[in-house]
């Protein structure tokens, strides 16, 4: 109910640029692909084909900085309104992530047109992902929680965030498969909760794509420890966040 | 969660007892902010937080209206924003038994970027109305601001009048038992202000109650039965308006002749009346 309310809300948002949530995903695909496959040429690099390969990365991956790095700024955006806000608080972190998924969503098309280009159809278990979907969501709102609250306690954090969000495009696999890392760093690879998302989201078309089930595992077990962390710091945090307002 | 929750049970509206709450002080432009951190880091500086209010404790019964009288830096707004529940009590506790609906700058909650429509269903959901209840009340609300003609086009440039007069409607739509409500909102032409008294008398008629804090004594002497007086907010005394209203007179003009009070926090501890 909640949910709905803040997403008719965030309705007004999109329709300002819709285009645009399909146009810089693409892009950035198109970018990554001209740089790998074309001018490297790299055919050992992730699955073929490798537009595909990237695009389904690449979205949810844009999901994700968007969400963590708005998450930083919310209170201080939300400024005033806070105080007049009869909402839960929390509402403030989940309505950026649902924004920002909701933009994910729309920005699907971009996949299928992938597909279509490359005439390469996905097996039956690409109904993992709506799971991956989920999962993500489950990680990014008790990160974006821990982000948000600790931003208004150290305002530098914005910056360190979106340094570590630079790292962690190169240390997911995004632009490459973690089979095409040395296996003994594979476990240690694994430990990236994205590991486990991305591998979600590619294994209805590369079934076959050596991800450990361990790195699901961890996926899922480390999205429900940062929940949990996120939302206690959070509760500590509450009074601190209503007060800057 | 817990800050907006509602006990049923509660004998009063809202009931304070003992509260109080530390506020950052207001950063002063001295240095820049990044040195500022950078010498709280190493220790140099503590993050200085100041009582805003103290040792409140006072309870606002059902149909009642009770004034917030006090002056700038006294802790009205904190007062204000703890009974509505978007300021958490450092040290005791606020309870209330319904929702109260918090109108402190609410003005500056609309958003230039989206139509008047909108912000309407933006204000709504922040004071906790779902889309339908705000619907129904879309019709209300354009007539009593007086924005039909502008309903669908951008706030944009729209005045600070107009911007006021859409917080107030509002806000006054909602069926709510409750309102904590700021001087600030009661700017605008003499019409529209009268308007909005009526029809806070018809609430108050009605039941309603409301914690009412502002500068103009008239407002207090027209609508409120008890007086809340705050001093420096370290002291908070239940009185009669008329009291209040002299009391902080007298406040005010042992200010003027010496001490400044505005962030020091220890107001002058006189036993109640």
């Amino acid at each position: 109910m909640l949910v709905l309310r803040d997403l008719q809300r965030q309705y007004t948002k999109f329709r300002l640029g819709y285009l645009w949530t399909l146009l810089e995903p693409l892009g950035m695909s198109l970018v990554l692909w001209f740089v790998f496959s074309v001018l490297l040429g790299a055919r050992a690099l992730g699955q073929q084909p490798y537009v595909l390969f990237l695009t389904l990365a690449i979205l949810p991956w844009w999901w994700f900085t968007k969400g963590i790095t708005a998450s930083t700024r919310v209170f201080r955006r939300a400024g005033g309104q806070l105080r007049v806000s009869l909402l839960p608080t929390e509402v403030w972190v989940l309505r950026v992530i649902l924004v920002t998924m909701v933009e994910f969503v729309f920005s699907l098309p971009v996949v299928v047109l992938a597909m279509v280009a490359t005439q390469y159809w996905p097996g039956p278990l690409i109904v993992l992902y709506p799971v991956a979907i989920l999962l993500q969501f489950l990680l990014m709102y008790g990160l974006a929680l821990l982000v948000a609250a600790g931003s208004v306690v150290i305002p530098d954090l914005a910056r360190i965030v979106r340094i570590v969000l630079r790292a962690m495009f190169y240390l997911s696999p995004i632009i490459y498969s973690i089979s095409n890392i040395p296996e003994a760093v594979q476990p240690l690879a694994a430990l990236n909760p994205l590991v486990g998302v991305f591998g979600l989201y590619r294994i209805g078309f590369w079934p076959d794509e050596h991800v450990a089930a361990g790195a699901f595992a961890v996926s899922i077990g480390l999205s429900l420890v940062i929940l949990l962390v996120g939302v206690l710091v959070f509760r500590r945090l509450e009074p601190r966040i209503l007060k800057e307002a | 969660m817990a800050r907006l929750s509602v006990n049923a049970g509660l004998d009063a509206i809202v009931a304070f007892d003992d509260a109080g709450v530390r506020m950052p002080r207001r950063r002063r432009r001295k240095g820049d902010g990044r040195r500022q951190r950078l010498r709280r880091i190493a220790g140099e500086v503590k993050r200085d937080e100041v009582w805003r209010l103290r040792h409140a404790t006072f309870s606002l019964a059902e149909g009642e209206s009770l004034a917030v009288v006090g002056g700038k830096g006294s802790g009205r707004e904190a007062l204000l924003r703890l009974a509505a529940g978007t300021l958490m009590p450092d040290e005791g506790t606020v309870q209330r038994r319904v929702p109260v609906i918090p109108m402190i700058e609410l003005a500056k909650a609309l958003n230039r970027g989206y139509t008047v429509r909108q912000n309407i269903y933006i204000v709504g959901a922040y004071l906790a109305m779902t889309p339908d209840e705000v619907g129904e009340k879309v019709g209300w609300i354009a007539s009593f601001a007086g924005v039909e003609s502008i309903l669908d086009k951008y706030l944009g440039t729209a005045p600070p009048v107009i911007r006021q007069r859409l917080a107030w409607s509002i806000a006054m739509a909602i069926d709510a038992r409750a309102y904590a409500i700021e001087q600030v909102l009661i700017v605008g032409e003499r019409d529209f202000r009268q308007k909005c008294w009526t029809h806070v008398d018809l609430k108050r008629e009605d039941g309603v109650s409301f914690l009412l804090a502002s500068d103009s004594q008239k407002q207090f002497r027209r609508f409120c039965d008890r007086a809340v007086l705050l001093d420096g907010g370290s002291v908070v005394t239940e009185t009669s308006v008329g009291e209040a209203i002299a009391r902080l007179r007298e406040i005010r003009r042992s200010q003027q002749s010496g001490a400044p009070t505005d962030d020091s926090p220890e107001g002058s501890a006189d036993g109640p009346v």
